[in-house]
């Protein structure tokens, strides 16, 4: 025996999924345990033995690798829960922190957020000025030192910030990317006068130009490093302690995994850790499916996550935003549009329905929970037009009450606007499922994609009961909702079908083409640092591979594009065709016509991505065959196109159901930890692994 | 040399025009689409939503296609641009969260060219209209160029999109197009009027020379004209598919019953509002290099019922100058803040929001000037004194209400902080750019809290700096400092937002040195005021220091931190000015916070404690202007506070014997 | 009922303008300053925010005027303006049932 097994803690729910080489697979969900989230992991390892039948420890003693997903960074930096840092910077420079490139104000917000722009502010800065100090010292835009670094003064601001409090020590100089030897010195005067402070530099954690997202970047991964350290240690000392001898992983925001022990350096790559599961796992599946352009989406309660596979590979960028700031962590590309079952709808001053972007959250959660809630959530509109079943949400666990939803949705929207109850509800149904249409679009668009060019994915507990809706206005070929084994835990799925991810990248801002000994110089620097790092993991893999990237712009224009380079030893002609290969690709980000190659080119990162395959990977056995068509449970009356009204629809379970079943629209499939709303003109069919994929025969 | 009037002028003094008179002046040359107002009616809630939302999306995706294809920083960094959906007579629908200064007045740009072209050279699919005409509209001043398109369903003019951008270089006497030594429009980029640049969908190559032509930088203006192309493309496209699966009536009804919608919750916040009157003036000093003049826009806003009047009369005339701005401009001054402190809740259909508002302004005056007056800075002088004039009347307006009032601010960062810096970059390539830096004004105090500090500029909800390092790689120069400035923020209950400065030298240019453009007011007086009490924000001040140390303090490695720890001789530069900057040169240049709300002494004395350590107040600031007395950890000292607050409040007043009561 | 024209006055049904603060009487309603005490100095009185003397860039002189709430000596209204200029700025409210 040999096991594989992911375990994805959210803020919620802790969800485990094991493997083992012969196809044997189990999934497990218990609650998790905050603040000490190893509690829940320990608990959650016990579940997923019994369910194979075997003990936690024989279960541990079999297993090569654990892929662990966790929120603990991510909360850390949410709550605020962090080392204190001190900040070291080039004088002259110590508040770019603090205007953060004003877009500080309004990073991350929604459109609504913006536009009420006198109720924007910033965020307080990361360090606060008591424990901020500049340094005499300079590097230009060539990297050469123009002032030399003032190492007393230095020794000086390092023994202040400890006496100040600080903990561990962020130094983000200018320029440090392209001369690091001023960051690298002042990492060893810290070691010297600071030598038990946890430190990191600029030049290691984000060597990219832009000296604002580099200090952010670095300064979080500050604090957060000590942290992430503390939480793995003794966790995986209680794993070894109970026989387990394999590898510790952790998932990155990248979709791929790094060893725990290097895990705390780079602290700040694991903030999407728990984000990027499903993303993982529609990879995972698609290619058990055949799909090579997958719009991965993810309903929950209180979020709605979209991602991209594209050609079998997540798409991902190189940036994002965190509390406003903006941060320098290559991740998959997930997209928190709008809310999910807890959206609001409302009414405004005008007398026009809305749907969200105000959720109601967990608590008190929808008015049907009972819980407090008074305003109508889309989860109260699923109820009342008998998508949801009330006495099955969440597996029956929790009851819910179409006497408080319907109550919510005649004050607050039909009285209102004159409508009865029913069409209100339809109206939000729909406007819900347009919206969303709208936003998934944007991500596909925005990437450079068209959405006729893809499969969709539902998953998460509100996904399913509207993907047929929201995927039809999106020109979707086929929606495919996986109800098979992974089901309640997709995303640990897609942790125990991961790799091992490592990512290095230096800016070198210059025009394009460079002379090839340069352009290889470079790429051979970071392929000497990921082979480092890779054979450090203490890790088997199947297989190595690299990737390598630039990023590139037209002169004039800022936005940089990554372009795929080959590996190898690129010569001149090859140079040519990656400038070509850029070209293509902003053409298809931003329209015929749109680059200008006139203006020359500049080549600004270079990134290589490292990616160890690991010897085992999850494979998910078939269901049953069917013999015969699906028999229903039993009818009931649902609503779900505004344009059909009311009808009588077949109810499924899921549980009775087998490989090449196929169910007409309108009906309604209830499967444990979702239900799966068909509209007419949708049918539905079991494929082999158990999963429901909707076509459309009518629009 | 006083401006003397142009024969011919008048045809291009546009005003806005009604959608009744813009039919009857199109008349049978081109088809308009229309919808009766009972289809408007019959509109059910959800579909008006959902198609609603989707051109608001297509909205956001227009400024997103602009903003990537562009090549000026001041687009692609600064959010310096904006994008519009506009009915078939031109009113906006929908406007981008980008500078809304801009796309303020590219309604009026669409009605001319209807009014004007439908005949000759005509109207039709696929063609794109260019403007930089400030008198036609479509933008405030030359260097704002808009690029609209008239949409076709069924033969029939369906709509219109349009994308507006501020180009770096037009042509004209100096660069940046930005002369500060003009005395009239012919010293300044050619005003083109309504030009179809695209014609059936494809660039006229003879037309686009004549465009380019004019250009310090013509592959920059080319590429934005490009993008400007693309994102109207990228519109059409999604407008078509909503036209086929809706229908182009039920679309028009959506447009009009969101400007309808916009209307009316304008109109209902307003009548919450007590009726009265809110009057102001906001100052501009210099309106040109050598000029030492005080200039003033003076606004008696008027709110009765649900309608607004801006009446400007009083305002001074016309200048010999580039500081002028002609009525786009000043309707541009007006409805940023409109949008921003009236409409944050509200959809941003500025052609329902300009039904609730009366305009009454003298043409010949500084914000509704003739031609050929100068307005080569309109977006950033009398426009931009316009929209300071307003922000405090609206202000004072929503300060009477207990809800509402949470909406104002102090008027923001008196003016654009303009420095240009042309020559040959480090890659030996000739180069002109404005420096951006400026971008990061301070906002203006709120009635329950401080303004964001280098939180922005009131028209552009989200404006953007570069980095030190990407302006520095990309431009000959090296900075010694980016910083907040502290006491730039106009003190107050709530304290304005702080500004900052940039402090930099040539480096690396093959020539040595760069050509500068300085064009900056708010120097004799400053232009941000404050509110019920709070003090006005610091003054702008930019210093140029001539054959410094500077290499020999870099030698002896020190980085100074402050003006007087270089030597060299002293320019304090008056508002305009051009010159050149040599390889020991430092130039210096603060641009200003925002206005602050209620009297300092009234300030929690914690919060000032707290901005002297986060170096947003001095501590001269503190004692002099706040009475707040600090010990030497920077901790309050409450009893001495209160002692010498009290006698401040008598000093200040010039009543020194007079007891008060604590 | 009174209404409150911003942080620091207020207006009666009869248009009396007066200091929340301490009660005095300020001004009318159309004239709501009308009665405070009104005092002009130097530009550089009104802090370090005043980066240098206005005469360096004009020839006109200008004057921080200040109005001040006659009793309590609350600041009710700041700018920094031409001397020769008057004040424009005036907040005045419509009489209720006027
Ligand atoms: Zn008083």
């Amino acid at each position: 025996m040999a096991y594989v097994i992911g375990i994805d803690i959210g803020g919620t729910f802790t969800d485990a999924f094991a493997a083992d080489e012969h196809g044997k697979v189990a999934g497990v969900k218990t609650p998790s345990t905050p603040p000490d989230f190893s509690q829940g992991f320990l608990t959650v390892l016990d579940e997923l033995a019994g369910s194979l039948g075997t003990t936690t420890e024989d279960l541990l003693a079999d297993t090569h690798y654990i892929v662990h997903g966790t929120t603990s960074t991510l909360n850390a930096l949410v709550t605020g829960d962090v080392a204190t840092v001190g900040f070291l910077t080039t004088r002259g420079h110590a508040d770019s922190i603090a205007i953060m490139n004003l877009e500080g104000r309004y990073a991350g917000l929604g459109a609504d957020q913006v536009q009420d722009m006198v109720r924007t502010a910033k965020p307080a800065p990361l360090v606060p000025p008591r424990l901020v100090r500049e340094i005499n010292e300079r590097i230009d835009h060539k990297g050469s030192v123009v002032v030399e670094l003032d190492e007393d003064g230095t020794r000086t601001a390092i023994r202040e910030l400890v006496a100040a409090g600080a903990q561990a020590i962020a130094v983000s100089l200018l320029w440090s990317f392209r001369n690091p030897a001023h960051e690298k010195r002042i990492g060893e005067l810290v070691a010297e006068e600071a030598p038990d402070a946890y430190v990191a530099l600029s030049c290691e954690v984000s060597p990219r130009i832009r000296e604002y997202s580099r200090s952010a970047t670095t300064i979080m991964n500050t604090q957060v490093g000590p942290r992430l350290r503390d939480y793995l240690r003794p966790l995986e000392a209680e794993l070894r302690s109970r026989g387990f001898e394999g590898s510790l992983l952790v998932m990155q925001g990248s979709g791929g995994c790094v060893d725990s022990a290097d895990a705390p350096s780079r602290a700040i790559t694991t903030i999407g850790s728990v984000l990027t599961g499903g993303v993982v796992g529609c990879t995972r599946l698609a290619s058990e499916l055949g799909h090579r352009n997958v719009i991965s989406t993810d309903m929950g309660g209180t979020t709605f996550l979209a991602g991209l596979v594209v050609d079998g590979e997540p798409v991902s960028t190189t940036s994002t935003v965190l509390n406003q700031h903006q941060l320098n962590v290559p991740m998959v590309d997930v997209h928190t549009i709008g809310a999910g079952g807890g959206a609001i709808a409302w009414v405004d001053s005008g007398g026009n329905l809305h749907v969200g972007p105000r959720s109601a959250g967990a608590r008190p959660g929808p008015a049907c929970y009972g819980e407090g809630g008074t305003e109508p959530t889309v989860t109260d509109v699923d109820l009342l037009l008998g998508i949801v079943n009330p006495d099955n949400f969440l597996g029956g666990r929790k009851q819910l009450s179409k006497e408080l939803a319907a109550e919510s949705v005649r004050k607050h929207i039909a009285e209102p606007l004159g409508l009865s109850v029913d069409d209100a509800c339809a109206a939000v149904y729909a406007i819900q499922n347009a919206q969303t249409a709208d936003l998934v679009r944007k991500v596909v668009v925005t990437s450079g994609h068209d959405p006729r060019d893809f499969v969709l994915y539902a998953f998460g507990g509100a996904g399913p009961m509207h993907c047929a809706s929201y995927a039809a206005d999106l020109d979707v070929s086929e929606v495919v909702v996986p109800l098979g084994p992974t089901a309640a835990v997709f995303s640990a799925y897609g942790l125990a079908a991961s790799d091992i991810v490592l990512t290095a990248e230096l800016s070198a801002p210059s025009n394009f083409p460079v002379e090839p000994e340069v352009f290889n110089g470079a790429f051979a620097g970071l392929r000497r640092e990921l082979e480092s790092r890779l054979s450090a993991q203490a890790l088997r893999f199947s297989e190595v591979a690299y990737r390598n990237e630039v990023d590139m712009r037209y002169t004039m224009q800022l936005a940089e594009v990554a372009t795929p380079v080959p590996t190898g030893e690129l010569d001149a002609a090859d140079l040519d065709a990656v400038g070509a290969s850029f070209g293509q690709r902003y053409e298809q980000l931003y329209g015929r016509g749109s680059g200008f190659a006139e203006a020359g080119l500049q080549l600004i990162t270079y990134r290589t991505q490292a990616v160890g395959v690991l010897p085992i990977r999850p494979t998910l056995g078939a269901v049953e065959q069917s013999s015969g068509d699906a028999q229903p449970t039993s009818q009931r009356r649902v609503f779900l196109d505004a344009r059909r009204g009311w009808q009588d629809a077949d109810i499924y379970d899921y549980g009775v159901l087998a490989e090449g079943h196929e169910l007409k629209g309108p009906a309604v499939v209830e499967a444990p930890t979702t239900t799966v709303a068909l509209p007419e003109g949708c049918v539905g069919r079991v494929d082999r692994l158990g999963n429901l994929v909707i076509r459309y025969t009518q629009a | 040399m006083p401006v003397i009037p142009v024969a011919g002028a008048e045809r291009f003094a546009n005003l806005p025009a009604s959608p009744e008179e813009t039919r009857r002046i199109v008349g049978d040359s081109l088809r308009l689409h229309d919808v009766d107002q009972a289809t408007v009616d019959a509109l059910d809630p959800l579909t008006y939503e959902v198609i609603r939302h989707r051109l608001t999306s297509i909205t956001e995706e227009m400024g997103e296609a602009l903003k990537r294809m562009s090549g000026s920083v001041v687009v692609t960094d600064c959010n310096d641009f904006d994008a519009a959906i506009m009915d078939e007579v031109g009113d906006v629908v929908q406007v981008g969260l980008y500078n809304t200064e801009l796309a303020a007045s590219l309604d009026m740009a669409a009605n001319w060219t209807l009014r004007e072209r439908c005949a000759r050279p005509g109207i039709g699919p696929g063609d794109m209209f260019l403007c930089n005409d400030p008198w036609v509209g479509g933008g405030l001043h030359q260097n704002d160029v808009s690029l609209f398109a008239p949409l076709f369903v069924d033969g029939e003019l369906f709509c219109w999109t349009g994308a507006v951008a501020h180009q770096v270089d037009l042509g004209g006497v100096s660069p940046g197009s930005w002369s500060v030594g003009g005395s009239d429009v012919f010293w300044e980029s050619l005003p083109t009027p309504p030009v179809k640049i695209v014609e059936g969908g494809e660039i006229r190559t003879d037309i686009e020379d004549v465009w380019l032509r004019r250009s310090r930088v013509p592959k920059l203006v080319a590429l934005d004209l490009r993008a400007k192309i693309g994102a109207n493309n990228v519109a059409h496209e999604r407008l078509r598919a909503l036209c086929e699966k809706y229908g182009a009536g039920t679309v028009k009804a959506v447009m009009r019953r969101t400007m309808d919608d916009a209307e009316s919750r304008l109109r209902a916040k307003l009548r919450e509002l007590p009726d009265g009157s809110w009057t102001s003036v906001a100052h501009q000093d210099s309106a040109r290099s050598g000029d030492r003049g005080i200039y003033k826009i003076v606004l008696k806003l008027t709110k009765d019922g649900d309608r607004l009047v801006f009446d400007f009369t009083g305002t001074d005339a016309q200048v010999d100058g580039l500081i002028n701005c002609t009525f786009a401009g000043l309707r541009g001054g007006i409805m940023p803040v409109v949008l921003t402190m009236l409409c944050g809740d509200i959809p941003w259909a500025c052609g329902g929001i300009y039904r609730c508002i009366e305009i009454i302004s003298e043409s010949g005056t500084i914000n509704n000037a003739t031609f050929p007056a100068g307005v080569g800075k309109a977006s950033v002088a009398s426009a931009w004194a316009t929209m300071n004039v307003t922000t405090e009347c609206l202000a004072g307006m929503l300060d009477t209400h207990p809800e509402h009032r949470k909406r104002l601010m102090s008027v923001c960062c008196g003016t654009w902080d303009f420095a240009l810096l042309a020559g040959v970059d480090q890659r030996g390539l000739g180069f002109v750019t404005m420096l951006c830096d400026s971008m990061a004004g301070g906002l203006g105090a709120r009635s329950d809290s401080d303004g964001v500090d280098t939180g922005g500029l009131a028209p552009i909800p989200m404006g953007r700096v570069a980095d030190v390092e990407m302006n520095e790689f990309a431009f000959p120069m090296l900075y010694l400092w980016r910083r907040e400035e502290a006491d730039s923020g106009g003190p107050g209950r709530f304290r304005g937002g702080v500004g900052a400065s940039s402090c930099f030298l040539p480096y690396d240019s093959p020539l040595g040195g760069v050509h500068l453009v300085v064009s900056a007011p708010g120097k004799a007086l400053p232009l941000a005021n404050g509110l019920s009490g709070g003090l006005p924000a610091g003054t702008q001040h930019d210093v140029l220091l001539r054959g410094t140390d500077i290499a020999a303090q870099f030698a002896a490695g020190r980085i100074p931190g402050s003006l007087a720890e270089l030597s060299g001789s002293t320019d304090l530069l008056p508002a305009h000015h051009e010159t050149d900057l040599g390889p020991d040169d430092v130039y210096y240049t603060h641009w200003q916070g925002g206005g602050g709300y209620g009297d300092p002494l009234l300030r929690d004395p914690v919060a000032v404690a707290a901005d002297v350590v986060a170096h947003k107040v001095s501590p001269r600031g503190a004692e002099e202007v706040y009475g707040v007395v600090l010990d030497a950890d920077y901790a309050t000292d409450l009893d001495a506070t209160t002692t010498l607050r009290a006698a401040l409040r008598r000093s200040r007043a010039g009543v020194d014997d007079k007891e008060i009561p604590a | 009922m009174s209404v409150f024209i911003d942080e620091n006055l207020e207006q009666d049904d009869a248009g009396l303008v007066s200091c929340r603060h301490c009660s005095a009487r300020v001004g009318v309603a159309a004239d709501p300053l009308r009665d405070a005490r009104v005092r002009e100095s130097a530009p550089r009185t009104a802090g370090p925010s005043v980066r240098a003397e206005a005469s360096n860039f004009t020839d006109r002189e200008v004057v921080f005027r200040q109005a001040f709430c006659p009793e309590c000596l609350t600041l009710l209204q700041a700018e920094i303006v031409p001397a020769d200029e008057p004040s424009f700025r005036i907040r005045s409210l419509k009489l209720v049932g006027a």
